[in-house]
Parts: structure tokens; C-alpha cells; sequence
């Protein structure tokens, strides 16, 4: 996981608003090109699990590009902010597993509530050290994104493994 | 006793037995006594031949009241019979409904509750009382005593005001269901009961000073509108009709019904057999209905189950089988008699409404040689009701 | 006559000196507390049951459709219009009402110029003795109706923990006689059952005693009446109107009567014969009754039909999944008996891609319908969890319908709370019973007790057979030691279900539990095998989320396939044999249309 080690790299040297964001932008891009590269190895039964994942991911890294883009915030952007421990969780969730060649929709769903598992509590903890401004707001959006999106798929792995009527 | 000169062989027969009367002779006059009549006998009508101002034929005729009650019936299931039955009789409906009910539980194996069965006498007993304070009205009303009938009313919308706390309706009570009674008595029924009844006993002792005690209604009534106890059997005479002619018929005492049993009275029994003495027992029957109201709720259980366990009503089957069930009416023996085929409808419900005949076949014979300002005052001390002739 | 004749009546005249009797303003007079007047109808309460139009004797009452009122399970949408033209105010419609929101206010004066007004829906016509307190309400303990269900008889659980002899005696003649008593007839449960059995009718059969018709109107919707009599999920007693003041009518209780009474031949007369032969030929691949009531109905009309079964016998889960004590092996039979006399192939042991291919059935069928059921169990995945003694329940359900022996635990736990947890549950528990004298059977469940997906009389029934039942309870590791499963660790569960009956599961990691159990039963999700398809057919068809898309007759994306029952709609009985009927309409529209166009 070539992705992944790159990922850690790049947090360790950086520390300002501006290169969170860009390795947070990675983050949400390298899930979205895992989810892509994983859809046409999964069964075409549940394949839009697959795709629906990617295409939140997509979502949330449109949000940071846009961000990103916005001139008003450069001055926040150069900021330095806290570091805190739990930017060490962005890169363990860069470590993707290897879900084999045809994972199946458990292996995809449990990946998935790991990683959302992970993202959420690190954008909360970002948000709680970033100072108040359009950044700090992006990252608490981010994080209660996450948290939803974890939820639904915990409701989505209990009806679709415990519940019974799954496919 | 008044002078009531031999008229019997008046007009004179023909050889072939029929009346010998000639109406183009400008002798004898067609006169209709109703059917728009006032006052209750009014729905039927009296076709008299008239000699001056005394009768010397009658034709009774009825059908102007016809609601077709008993074949409604029959095109309706047990539980939609229920609150028909009520209907054909206006001023004492209740029979109806427990004569209907007997018939329905007797033919169907249901056992009412004993609770139940308190609370049925004492609303055909309260029923009796209404039924009587109407008839007073109307028999003081016929001979031109009109206050009579304002007090009898009053203290019948009393009786009402009772009926509508238990039953929840004023004159159609709807109460007595195939099974039961639909509920207990409300709280403090028996206090304002007891208010009612003696506001009854003291309008009875006016109504006894100003009407039984008055020469205009005693010279209109004695000795007028005589049955002679020999046609009792023979025409089907019961009720206060056959008691005041000294015959102590009472299906109350003679075949026990509902709790009467346990009940403590003596029929009441005059002997004139005429307008007065029928009055006078019927005034006296209401002196011994308020005593009974008043024994039933002194004796009759506190609690218990009012209604029994019945099949569902929607889809009630009775097996095979006919009943008639009696009971004592104020106008003497009421009747249902109910045919069932084992379907969920009636086959055949018959009435058999006291008036019926009293007022048909009785009335057309004793009409006959009567004044006519008398035949209202003969009708209603017959306690016509056409109602019940008509179902 | 006497002077006090004469002087008496004078006294009359002391009456100058009472005050009127009379009530000077009688409108404002209040009537009595139990005064039937005018209705009230509770809107919250009203289920538009139409017991009311029923019963009213001068037909013054018409259900009729209102705004803002929709139709929904147990619910009609309807509400009653009163016509006080035709009304007697005999307040049968109160005293039968199944919900008593039909009640009458004591209020008895209204007054209007037009006419027309005096017929009015109360409850959604305002009015003004709307909120009136006092007035006529059914009297307490006066039903017109039966209230409580007729005991159904069963073994004690003592003895029939001893075998798997059928626990449920079924009622006898005058028993559902009595039962079938109790239907008012309103029709909610029609509409809710998914095959949509003519129920009241079947009842009204029952009371009247005539076996033939109520069997025709059994067969008419669900050939699968015998098994639906046993183990239906019945959803229409939970929209029964009767339930609202006391026990829903034991509707499956009483279709199961109704097989009990006829014989096979009283059947297969009643069934009839099929058409004349279209000389379509179809293929079912699976004997479950999805799969089977599609073969009956496009066998009756006249269509070949062919069905491939991989399992010993035909019946699908009701067989392989179901245990006997709760429908017995001869129940099934019969019901695939009459299938099979309307001349439907029935091919056991015929598993499609291997002893056949698909691409096959396709050339030689004018049509192929897949009805594979959910026959693979779910995993939990839980560390431990792919050791030889974790099972799946489905997999050991099948083993006991296949009588072969799977080794039974002295002592087993159980996860999962649905009905497939109670049968291996209470199926283990009957083997324990048997091998060793005792039961030590533990299940755990995610859902606390009152979200359990079992039905409350499985879980009440494995109680009493000695299951130890525990809820809200999260499997987190099966515990092995020196290679052998000595049981489960748990974590209670935090989360409860939202509001749309979704549900997180979260675990209290402080309260750990250990369940002591040699072998351990997954008994959670199922899903479907479709490996039969193949990769390129999977590819072609159309899915949608995880199952085969199709439209609403069940035909797939591919214009010769079809696909019934629990793989396209989850697992229900009753739900597969209303989704067979559907579907062997569309494949015999198709197959009519193909002539047609030839």
C-alpha cells in the first residue's frame, strides 16, 4: 500500500491549515479511488455498495477542493494549529486492507465502518484545535458527515448481516 | 245507579239475523269516529250507524297506522329486531322489547342474569305506571275533565325523567336487549325514584278527589260501557278490562314472569264491569305498580352482571323453534310469539297487543246502542292503543 | 252519588296556589349522563372497521372515504356518516363498535335550515357537542361481540420437549365454530394479508360448516393453505379489529381448521383439473412456495411446468427450515401433493449448474423462474468465529429435517433472536433432551425482548422448554482453548432502535458476559446462493441493492427470467405465495403474448 505510507510521510512534515487540508483532500481521494478500483472486483450483486461509498467519498472531497479554492481564507489557512495525537488516525486509515479479489458485501461494509469509524473522530478532533472560521467549520461538518454515514452504515450492516432478509 | 232503559232488541232484526236497517229512510246517519279523532283512539276508526244520537251499528276498521312492524322484522337480524319492537306500542314500549327479548333467550338457551331480571320488572313496572297516568288523562279527558290530564302528565314526565337516566331515552327506551339489560341503575336512582313516587301518590289522591270523586265523570261512567263477565273468555277480554268485571285475571300472579315471584301483591279486582270501576282498578293497579317499584328496589340485588354472554350479534344463528312469551301489560296479556328457522333472521314474529281485541271485536258489539258523545270515553276505558293492533 | 261528589272536584282549585310545573326554558335543559344523543366519533381511535354500518338496523350509517384520513394497515381510511333522517338512536352502533370511539353526547337540540346538514361524518364535521363529557358510552362489560380468543390446546412443554411431535392440537369442530363466532367480518385483514385470502369469508365457511367452500376460497388465494394454517406469520391478526378490545380472531388457527377437516381427495376435487394444454413448456428452479405456487397456477392454466429441486424434497424452508414439532413433514407433502396433481414435475435432488445448466432450462423452456430462496446463514465474522464448532443454524435446521447427525453439544449457545434462532434453538433443545436428559441451551440476542424478531409465542414457548433466553447482547469473541469452542463472549448492547425501527448496534465494552457452550449457532442473516447464474448472467442482469431487479411481475432484466419469493422479497411464507401468484401471471401474460405474436 504504496498510498498509505505516502500519507504518513506527508502528515508528519506538515503543519500548517493549508497542508492538513491537502492531505485531508488525499485522504477522501485515496478512498475514493480504493472504492473505485474495488467495484468491478465485487459481484455485481453488490456493487452499489461499492459505489455508493466512492460517490460519498467523491462528495466530501468536492468540499474540500472547493474549500481549498476559496481566496478569503488564506490568511487561516497559513495558520499553524496544535498538533494533536490523532492525526496519526488519518494515516492508519490510509493503510487499506487488502479485501482480497472478491470481497464480499460484510468484508466491504466492515472496511467501511472501520475507516468512517476512524475519519470521524479525527475531524472532531481537528475541528476542536483549528480557531473558528470557515476551516473549522468545514472540519466539523466533516465530522458529524462521517458520524451520520458511520451510523447508516452500521443500520445498513445489521439489517443486511443480522437481520435476515439480506441477500 | 243510573237508568239505562233495555235498547238490546234494537233496531229490529231481519229474518236472516242481520240488522234491519234502511240508511235512504233519512232514520239512520253513517257517522266516522275518526281516524281524525283526537286523542290516542283517534288511529283507528269506528264506522257508526246512527239513530239520532244513539248508535245502532259499529264497524271497526284499522290499517290507518299499518307500519308493517312484524315482516320489518323478519328482514332483519335478531340484534336489528331489537330496537324496532320498541315501536309498536308508543306509550308502553317496554313490553315489547322484554317480550321480544324472553323470546329471543328462551329460543336461543341464554340465561339472563338475576340482576337482569330486577331491572326488567322494574321498568315494565315503571312503564305500567306511565302507561295508566296516560290512560287517566285521557279517560277524564274524553268526559271533559281536562286538568286531569295535565296532572297525569306531569308526573309522568317525572316517570320519564327516571326512564332517562337509566335508560337513556325518554319514551323509545331501547334498555331491555336480547340477553340482558344494557346497564345498572345510576347512583342515587333510588332517592330521586322515591322523590317521583310520592309526588305519584299525591297526584293520584287529587286525581281520586277531582275525578273519581265527581258527579259529572260518575254519571257519565257508571253503569255505562258494560262487560258482561260471560263474553270475557269468549272475546279474549284480560287486563284491567276483565278484572274490573270481577274476573282476577293477571299473568303476573297466574303464570309468574321475570322476578314476580318474589314480589308481594294481589291483583286488583272491582265488579261493575263499567267505565268507572275499569277506571277506578286501573287507578288502584298504579297504587299497587308504585308499591312494587318500591319492593324491587328494596329486594333486588346490588351487583352483578347485567347482560349475558351472548353469540356475536353480527352473525347470531338461533336454532329451529317458536315461542310465545306473555307478560301483564296495563292493557292486559302482551304476547310475542317468535318463529325461527335456524337462520339469522326471525321467520315469523306475531304481536298479540291486548288492544287488539278489546278494540276490534269487543268495541263493535258494545258500541252498539251507546250514545254517541260515550263512544270516546268507551274506547279509551277499553285502554285502546291501535298502535299495537297495527304491526 | 253523594254531596262530596259534588263539593270534591273544587279542590282542584287549591292548584292556584302551586307554582307551574312546567321547565320555563326546556332547551337549556340537560339531559341525562348516559342520554343517547348526538354521536361523537374519537378519530385517534377509529379504525373505520364499518362494524357500526353493519349493525345499524335503518342503514343510516355509510363508511365513507375523508380527507386527510389515508388508509393504512388495520385502518380502512373510512369513517362513519351518520344520516340523523334515518337514525333511531338506538346506539347498536355505539355498543358494537370495535374501538369504542363511537360514542353519543347527551346534547339533543340542533338546528339547521338545511336539511342536507343532519347527515354528517362526526369526529370530522365539527360540531358543537364535540367535547361534550357526559352522554351514552358502551356500559362497562357490554360486548356484542366475542372478546377472548378460544384456548388453543397444546402439549405441555414437558412433553413436548421429549420429541418433535407437533405441539399445537388444532381446534375441534365446535372449538372454531365458536372461534369463527368471534369475526365481525370487517375485512382489515384482507388487505393486509399479502396473498389477500377471502378470511372472513373461509370464517363465515367455518361457522356454516361448509368445508367445501371454505377450502375453495383457501384455494382460490394460497395453495399453501395447510403450511400458512401452521406457520404463517399471520400479519393480519395484528390488523384484526377485534384485537382493539381483546384477542385478534386465531385466523391462521382457523384455516389450519379448516385443512384439518378435508381429506386429499376433498382437495384435489375441489382444485379441479388444469386447462387444455398450451403446449408451454416452464422451468422453476426451486421447490419452495414461491417457486410452487407459480408452478400451480400456470400449471391450472395449461402450461408444462418443470421443477428443480436440489434437496431431497420439495417444501424450500418450510421443510429444511421449519422443524417438525411446528409443521410436520405430512402437512408439507400434502400441500405439494395437490401441486403435483395438476401434473407438475417436481425433480429432487436436481441441483440446477450442476446435474443441469441454466443455459439449458433456457433453451429447452419458454421461460425459466428463479425461486431460490435464502438458504446460505450469515456470519458474524467475530474473532474465533471460523472454527469447525461455530455453525450455522440454517445449515443444522437442514441436517435435522435430513435426520443426519450433526453431533449435538452438551451444551450450545445461540446467536440471533429471530424465529430461525428459536427453531435451532428449541430444535437443539429437543436433541439435548433426548441425547443427555437436559437441556443447556443459551441464546443471545442483539435487540432487547420487546424488539426481538421472533414471534412473542416462540420466544414464551422456548422459555418454557428451557432456553435460557438473553437479550440486548453483542457477540464479541468465541472463546477457544486448546482447539475446542468453550464459549461465547458478549457485550451488552447500548443502542436501541430510532424511530423509522433502525438500529445501530453499540456495546457497553465494562459488561462482558461468557455463555459456556461446546458449539456455537450463528442463526442471523440469510442470503441468497446465486452462484448458479454464473458471472456473465450476474453481470447482464440488472440489480438493485443486493437483489435481482425486477418489475412489479417478477420478471428480471432478462426477457425470459423471472424470480420469486424470499431472494427478491425476504423471507415470509405467505409473502412468497401472494409474490408466485403475481409472477405466474406475468410469465403466463408472456407466454400467452408469445403465441399470440407467433
Amino acid at each position: 500500500m504504496t498510498e498509505g505510507s505516502h500519507g504518513i510521510d506527508r502528515l508528519r512534515g506538515k503543519a500548517t491549515l493549508r497542508e492538513i487540508l491537502e492531505v485531508a483532500t488525499g485522504f477522501e481521494a485515496s478512498a475514493r479511488d480504493f472504492y473505485k478500483d474495488l467495484t468491478p472486483k465485487v459481484s455485481k450483486r453488490i456493487r452499489y455498495l461499492v459505489e455508493e461509498l466512492a460517490a460519498e467519498e467523491q462528495g466530501h472531497l468536492d468540499l474540500l477542493t472547493a474549500l481549498a479554492q476559496r481566496t478569503d481564507i488564506a490568511e487561516q489557512v497559513q495558520q499553524e494549529i496544535q498538533r494533536t495525537a490523532s492525526d496519526s488516525k488519518f494515516s492508519d486509515c490510509l493503510h487499506v486492507p487488502d479485501l482480497g479479489e472478491q470481497p464480499d458485501d460484510q468484508a466491504v461494509l466492515q472496511y467501511a465502518m472501520g475507516r468512517e469509524h476512524a475519519a470521524m473522530g479525527h475531524y472532531g478532533e481537528l475541528a476542536d484545535t483549528t480557531p473558528e472560521g470557515p476551516i473549522r467549520d468545514l472540519f466539523k461538518f466533516l465530522a458529524s458527515e462521517e458520524t451520520k454515514h458511520k451510523l447508516d452504515l452500521e443500520k445498513i450492516y445489521y439489517e443486511v448481516v443480522h437481520r435476515g432478509g439480506g441477500v | 245507579m243510573s237508568y239505562t232503559p233495555d235498547r238490546s232488541q234494537y233496531p229490529a232484526k231481519k229474518a236472516d239475523g242481520t240488522l234491519d236497517i234502511d240508511l235512504t229512510s233519512g232514520k239512520y246517519l253513517k257517522l266516522w269516529h275518526g281516524p281524525n279523532h283526537p286523542g290516542i283512539t283517534g288511529n283507528m276508526s269506528v264506522e257508526l250507524t246512527v239513530c239520532g244520537d244513539e248508535v245502532v251499528d259499529a264497524k271497526t276498521h284499522v290499517g290507518y297506522l299499518h307500519r308493517g312492524f312484524e315482516k320489518l322484522m323478519e328482514r332483519r337480524s335478531f340484534i336489528q329486531v331489537f330496537p324496532i319492537v320498541c315501536r309498536v306500542c308508543v306509550p308502553e314500549p317496554d313490553f315489547n322489547e322484554y317480550c321480544y327479548a324472553a323470546a329471543v333467550e328462551e329460543l336461543a338457551g341464554i340465561k339472563v342474569p338475576p340482576l337482569a331480571d330486577w331491572i326488567r320488572t322494574l321498568i315494565l313496572e315503571m312503564g305500567r305506571v306511565n302507561s295508566y297516568m296516560m290512560y287517566l288523562g285521557g279517560q277524564a279527558g274524553a268526559f271533559g275533565l281536562g286538568v286531569i290530564g295535565q296532572w297525569t302528565t306531569y308526573v309522568r314526565d317525572l316517570m320519564l325523567d327516571r326512564f332517562e337516566e337509566l335508560t337513556g331515552a325518554r319514551i323509545y327506551h331501547m334498555f331491555i336487549m336480547p340477553g340482558g339489560v344494557r346497564d345498572r341503575l345510576p347512583e342515587g336512582f333510588e332517592q330521586r325514584m322515591e322523590e317521583t313516587l310520592r309526588e305519584i301518590e299525591s297526584t293520584l289522591k287529587d286525581v281520586y278527589d277531582v275525578m273519581f270523586c265527581n258527579a259529572v265523570f260518575k254519571k257519565r261512567s257508571v253503569g255505562v260501557g258494560y262487560i258482561d263477565p260471560a263474553l270475557m273468555d269468549a272475546y279474549g277480554v284480560t287486563g284491567p278490562n276483565a278484572r274490573a268485571g270481577g274476573v282476577a285475571k293477571d299473568v303476573r300472579r297466574d303464570q309468574p314472569y321475570l322476578v314476580y315471584n318474589e314480589l308481594d301483591f294481589e291483583p286488583v279486582v272491582g265488579k261493575d264491569s263499567d267505565i268507572y270501576t275499569r277506571a277506578d282498578v286501573r287507578r288502584r293497579d298504579v297504587t299497587m305498580s308504585v308499591d312494587l317499584i318500591r319492593q324491587i328496589l328494596a329486594k333486588m340485588p346490588k351487583d352483578g352482571p347485567v347482560m349475558a354472554v351472548t353469540p356475536n350479534v353480527l352473525h347470531w344463528k338461533i336454532p329451529r323453534g317458536e315461542t310465545y312469551i306473555r307478560g301483564e301489560c296495563s292493557r292486559g296479556e302482551y304476547g310475542y310469539y317468535l318463529v325461527t328457522d335456524g337462520s339469522g333472521f326471525p321467520r315469523r314474529i306475531n304481536v298479540r297487543g291486548p288492544s287488539y281485541t278489546h278494540a276490534v271485536a269487543l268495541l263493535e258489539r258494545m258500541i252498539v246502542n251507546l250514545n254517541i258523545s260515550d263512544v270516546a270515553g268507551l274506547m279509551v276505558s277499553l285502554h285502546t292503543y291501535p298502535p299495537e293492533i297495527e304491526r | 252519588m253523594s254531596v262530596r261528589d259534588v263539593l270534591s272536584p273544587f279542590t282542584a282549585w287549591k292548584n292556584l296556589f302551586r307554582d307551574p310545573v312546567s321547565i320555563a326554558d326546556p332547551l337549556k335543559r340537560q339531559a341525562a349522563p348516559r342520554y343517547r344523543g348526538f354521536h361523537q366519533n374519537d378519530m385517534e381511535k377509529c379504525i373505520g372497521c364499518g362494524t357500526c354500518e353493519t349493525i345499524c338496523q335503518n342503514g343510516a350509517i355509510d363508511m365513507l372515504p375523508v380527507e386527510g384520513i389515508p388508509t393504512k394497515q388495520g385502518d380502512s381510511g373510512l369513517r362513519p356518516r351518520i344520516d340523523y333522517g334515518r337514525c333511531c338512536w338506538c346506539a347498536l352502533c355505539v355498543d358494537v363498535c370495535m374501538t369504542q370511539s363511537l360514542t353519543m353526547s347527551n346534547a339533543y337540540t340542533w338546528v339547521e335550515s338545511d336539511p342536507d346538514k343532519f347527515r354528517f361524518t362526526p369526529g370530522v364535521d365539527k360540531k358543537h357537542w364535540d367535547d361534550a363529557e357526559l352522554g351514552y358510552v358502551r356500559p362497562e362489560g357490554h360486548r356484542l361481540t366475542g372478546e377472548l380468543r378460544v384456548h388453543m390446546p397444546e402439549m405441555e412443554p414437558d412433553v413436548r420437549i421429549g420429541s418433535f411431535a407437533e405441539i399445537v392440537d388444532g381446534y375441534s369442530v365446535e372449538q372454531a365454530v365458536l372461534e369463527a363466532d368471534r369475526c365481525v367480518s370487517c375485512g382489515l385483514c384482507v388487505a393486509t394479508c399479502p396473498t389477500h385470502m377471502a378470511i372472513p369469508q373461509y370464517i363465515a365457511a367455518i361457522r356454516d360448516g361448509n368445508y367445501d367452500l371454505g377450502l375453495k376460497l383457501l384455494y382460490d388465494s394460497n395453495p399453501f393453505s395447510g403450511i400458512c394454517g401452521r406457520v404463517c406469520t399471520h400479519k393480519c391478526e395484528t390488523t384484526c379489529a377485534a384485537r382493539h378490545e381483546g384477542d385478534p380472531i386465531a385466523i391462521r388457527w382457523l384455516k389450519r381448521h379448516i385443512m384439518d377437516q378435508v381429506t386429499f381427495d376433498q382437495i384435489t376435487r375441489v382444485v379441479g383439473q388444469p386447462a387444455a394444454s398450451t403446449g408451454k413448456k416452464v422451468a422453476i428452479i426451486g421447490a419452495g412456495p414461491g417457486g410452487l405456487t407459480a408452478a400451480f397456477d400456470l400449471a391450472k392454466q395449461g402450461h408444462s411446468v418443470t421443477v428443480y429441486e436440489a434437496l431431497a424434497a420439495p417444501g424450500g424452508m418450510t421443510r429444511w427450515g421449519i422443524p417438525e414439532y411446528r409443521l410436520p413433514y405430512d402437512v408439507i407433502d400434502r400441500d405439494v401433493d395437490v401441486i403435483r396433481s395438476l401434473g407438475v414435475d417436481i425433480r429432487c435432488n436436481t441441483r440446477v449448474g450442476k446435474d443441469v445448466s441454466l443455459e439449458d432450462l433456457r433453451n429447452n423452456n419458454d421461460a425459466v423462474l428463479l425461486g431460490l430462496g435464502l438458504q446460505l446463514g450469515r456470519a458474524t465474522r467475530i474473532p474465533g468465529s471460523d472454527h469447525p464448532d461455530v455453525r450455522k443454524a440454517v445449515d443444522l435446521l437442514r441436517q435435522a429435517t435430513a435426520n443426519e447427525d450433526f453431533g449435538t453439544p452438551r451444551q450450545a449457545v445461540v446467536i440471533g433472536g429471530g424465529n430461525v434462532a428459536m427453531d435451532i434453538a428449541r430444535t437443539l433443545a429437543r436433541l439435548q433432551k433426548t441425547a443427555y436428559g437436559e437441556v443447556r441451551v443459551t441464546l443471545t440476542a442483539l435487540e432487547d425482548i420487546n424488539h426481538f424478531l421472533a414471534d412473542p409465542e416462540e420466544i414464551k414457548e422456548a422459555g418454557e422448554e428451557g432456553v435460557i433466553i438473553l437479550d440486548a447482547r453483542g457477540p464479541q469473541q468465541v472463546v477457544v482453548e486448546d482447539g475446542k469452542v468453550t464459549g461465547l463472549k458478549t457485550w451488552r448492547v447500548k443502542a436501541i432502535f430510532d424511530e423509522q425501527g433502525r438500529f445501530a448496534p453499540s456495546y457497553d465494552e465494562a459488561d462482558e458476559q461468557f455463555h459456556q457452550g461446546s458449539m456455537i449457532v450463528e442463526a442471523i442473516g440469510q442470503m441468497t446462493d446465486a452462484s448458479l447464474l454464473g458471472d456473465e448472467l450476474t453481470e447482464r442482469l440488472t440489480w438493485n441493492r443486493g437483489r435481482i431487479q425486477i418489475d412489479a411481475g417478477g420478471r428480471t432484466s432478462e426477457s425470459w427470467l423471472w424470480a420469486v419469493g424470499d431472494m427478491v422479497h425476504g423471507p415470509d411464507v405467505v409473502t412468497a405465495v401472494a409474490d408466485g401468484h403475481r409472477v405466474a401471471a406475468s410469465m403466463h401474460a408472456n407466454l400467452v403474448l408469445k403465441e399470440q405474436s407467433k
